[in-house]
């Protein structure tokens, strides 16, 4: 019988308790964040560059750093005739951070993480379904409570936010950041965006002006530019102002602009959310 | 009444601040560079710069008016300095004249002197670095007050003439499209400038509001002086009644202030008075009570 003389422990219970320790190197933890994806129609990268260079003029808070995912649905999940390294170099150089790709054949897999992209799979049967963004008359009832178009399908036109894919099951998380607080007026011209988080503006925000965040929008002054809250993809978002003067309010999305806003509740202390694909705008 | 009372109040804290920082430089005069800005065109910045500088001139103080408008040159005209033009503004930042040489000595008034833009160049040919350079070297001549004309818009000539301010005079009239713009200029002047890239200390704005006509206002024409407050937030700094004077002043190139009896002139100098830390009652905002014999007569 062998007596067990010194108890040394295997290679493999350092690791473990290493991993364990107090003073523990990193933790690993799955957290779904709002990301944005570009769900790529054309091959050709140069009119994809133009378009973006566009898109990123208009709001350049929101390109800027922001880690983005390419998805090939739309191109049938192959990317042929796509160097995924020179898409890769154009989107950096447009100040996008590139992080993965998703739903692209198995067969591009290694090209994709030699340029250095990630592969992440489709989640669920409906996978990542990007909204479009197109110029689309919106779809609007005449009633009493003015709606805006339904989940399955918010569009809007190209001079309001473009907003990134909302799928049933990803639902944007919001880091632990405080709100961000303005305390000057928002000037024509000038565009605020409280990235992940709330949007509290204490002065007025001016015609001409926009105030954008990914969560709610609190305005305590005079509300006459543009307020678009749950930017990346928020539809409980909620906006609040002391008086409704505004030229567009738009949630998630979904828009309405000044003539379509009901005759009684301008100029009031308000607060605008959708519920059940309606959009309601409720005296504070 | 009440109305002067609530703008009193929100220029006073300016006003003190002004009288206790002069009072500490002890002798030593402090330069300050001042633009007279507004986006929109045609609202009166450069009869305001000329009508400004002339009566900070005409209380002592060594005045200078820049023309910023390169290529649409105003400013000479509206002073009557037009045809003693030989060097100009851009002669100088190219280095083509010394700033001596450029300078226009007013005729009527010691302490007033004028630099006119180019007619001939446009606004690429100003650059940072070289207006910088010259207004360094106003401030060495001993120049109090520097006044910088800007052109109209939010592009180079506006960019340049803002950038070096210590303090601005946002041009509207009361009108929709003039109260916007200048909100706009407000948000520049906020972020483009030198005070506002390197720190320095917020550029301290004023408002002045020209082309008023209270019987408009009163009838819903034009936007009153709190609309245009509530709107832009900046201080009052004075309310400059539509006149026909000033066409005529510019014909003549003889500034309205100069003409001490006419309201315009009573408004300027009000302006003046304001701007240099002395309280002065805002006079033009409501219709004049005219007697029954003016109204019979006109």
């Amino acid at each position: 019988m062998e007596a067990l003389s010194s108890r040394r422990p295997p290679v493999a219970h350092e690791g473990v308790a290493a991993a364990t320790q107090a003073h523990a190197a990193f933790d690993l933890k799955g957290v779904m964040t709002s990301t944005t994806v570009m769900r790529l129609k054309s091959r050709d990268l140069g009119l994809v560059e133009r378009q973006l260079r566009n898109r990123v003029t208009q709001f350049p808070q929101f390109f800027e750093n922001a880690p983005m995912v390419i998805d090939f649905a739309a191109l049938q999940g192959k990317s042929e005739g796509i160097a995924l390294a020179s898409l890769s170099r154009m989107l950096r150089g447009r100040g996008v951070v590139p992080v993965g790709v998703t739903n692209l054949a198995e067969e591009f897999h290694e090209e994709a993480i030699s340029a250095g992209l990630g592969i992440i799979k489709p989640t669920g049967p409906s996978a990542l379904r990007a909204s479009q963004i197109d110029e689309v008359e919106p779809k609007r009832d005449v009633g009493p409570t003015p709606s805006l178009p339904a989940n399955d399908g918010p569009t809007i036109p190209n001079s309001a936010m473009p907003v990134a894919t909302v799928a049933e099951q990803v639902r944007p998380v919001f880091s632990h950041r405080p709100p961000m607080v303005v305390r000057q007026p928002v000037r024509s011209g000038q565009q605020i965006y409280a990235r992940q988080t709330d949007l509290i503006v204490l002065a007025p925000v001016n015609p001409g002006a926009q105030v954008i965040a990914d969560g709610h929008v609190h305005i305590y002054a005079p509300l006459r530019g543009r307020a678009i809250a749950g930017a990346a993809g928020y539809p409980e978002a909620r906006i609040f102002c002391q008086k409704l003067e505004a030229e567009l309010i738009c949630i998630a999305g979904a828009y309405m602009l000044a003539d379509d806003m009901p005759p009684d509740r301008i100029g009031k202390a308000v607060q605008v959310f959708i519920e059940h694909g309606e959009c309601h705008i409720v005296p504070l | 009444m009440v109305l002067s009372k609530i703008l009193h109040t929100s220029i006073d804290p300016f006003l003190c601040e002004t009288r206790v920082r002069e009072k500490h430089k002890g002798g030593h005069k402090v330069s300050k560079v001042i633009v007279v800005t507004s986006g929109k065109g045609g609202v009166g910045k450069t009869t305001t710069s000329a009508n400004l500088a002339t009566g900070l001139a005409m209380r002592g103080h060594k005045t200078v008016a820049i023309d910023f408008d390169v290529g649409l040159r105003n400013l000479d005209l509206v002073l009557g300095c037009e045809r003693r033009v030989v060097y100009d503004f851009v002669n100088v930042i190219k280095g083509e004249a010394k700033l001596q040489q450029a300078l226009i000595r007013d005729k009527r008034i010691e302490n007033l002197y004028v630099l006119a833009a180019s007619q001939t160049r446009d606004k690429d040919a100003l650059d940072e670095e070289g207006v910088g350079r010259v207004l360094q070297e106003l401030k060495d001549m001993g120049f109090e007050y520097i006044i910088c004309d800007s052109p109209a818009g939010i592009e180079k000539g506006a960019q340049m003439a803002m950038y070096f301010a210590d303090e601005a005079i946002v041009v509207a009239n009361p009108e929709v499209s003039s109260v916007r713009d200048s909100d706009r200029v407000l948000g520049l002047l906020a972020a483009k400038t030198s005070r506002a890239t390197k720190n320095e200390g917020p550029i301290k704005s004023h408002l002045l509001l020209t082309r008023y006509n209270p019987l408009r206002v009163k009838k819903g024409e034009m936007l009153s002086v709190e609309d245009i407050l509530e709107l832009l937030g900046i201080p009052l700094l004075g309310v400059i009644p539509e006149s026909k004077l000033i066409l005529l002043s510019s014909n003549k190139g003889t500034p309205a202030i100069l003409d001490e009896e006419s309201d315009v002139a009573q408004a300027y100098l009000d302006v003046v008075y304001r701007f240099l830390g002395e309280e002065r009652e805002q006079r033009f905002i409501h219709e004049e009570r005219r007697g029954i014999f003016a109204r019979l007569f006109g």
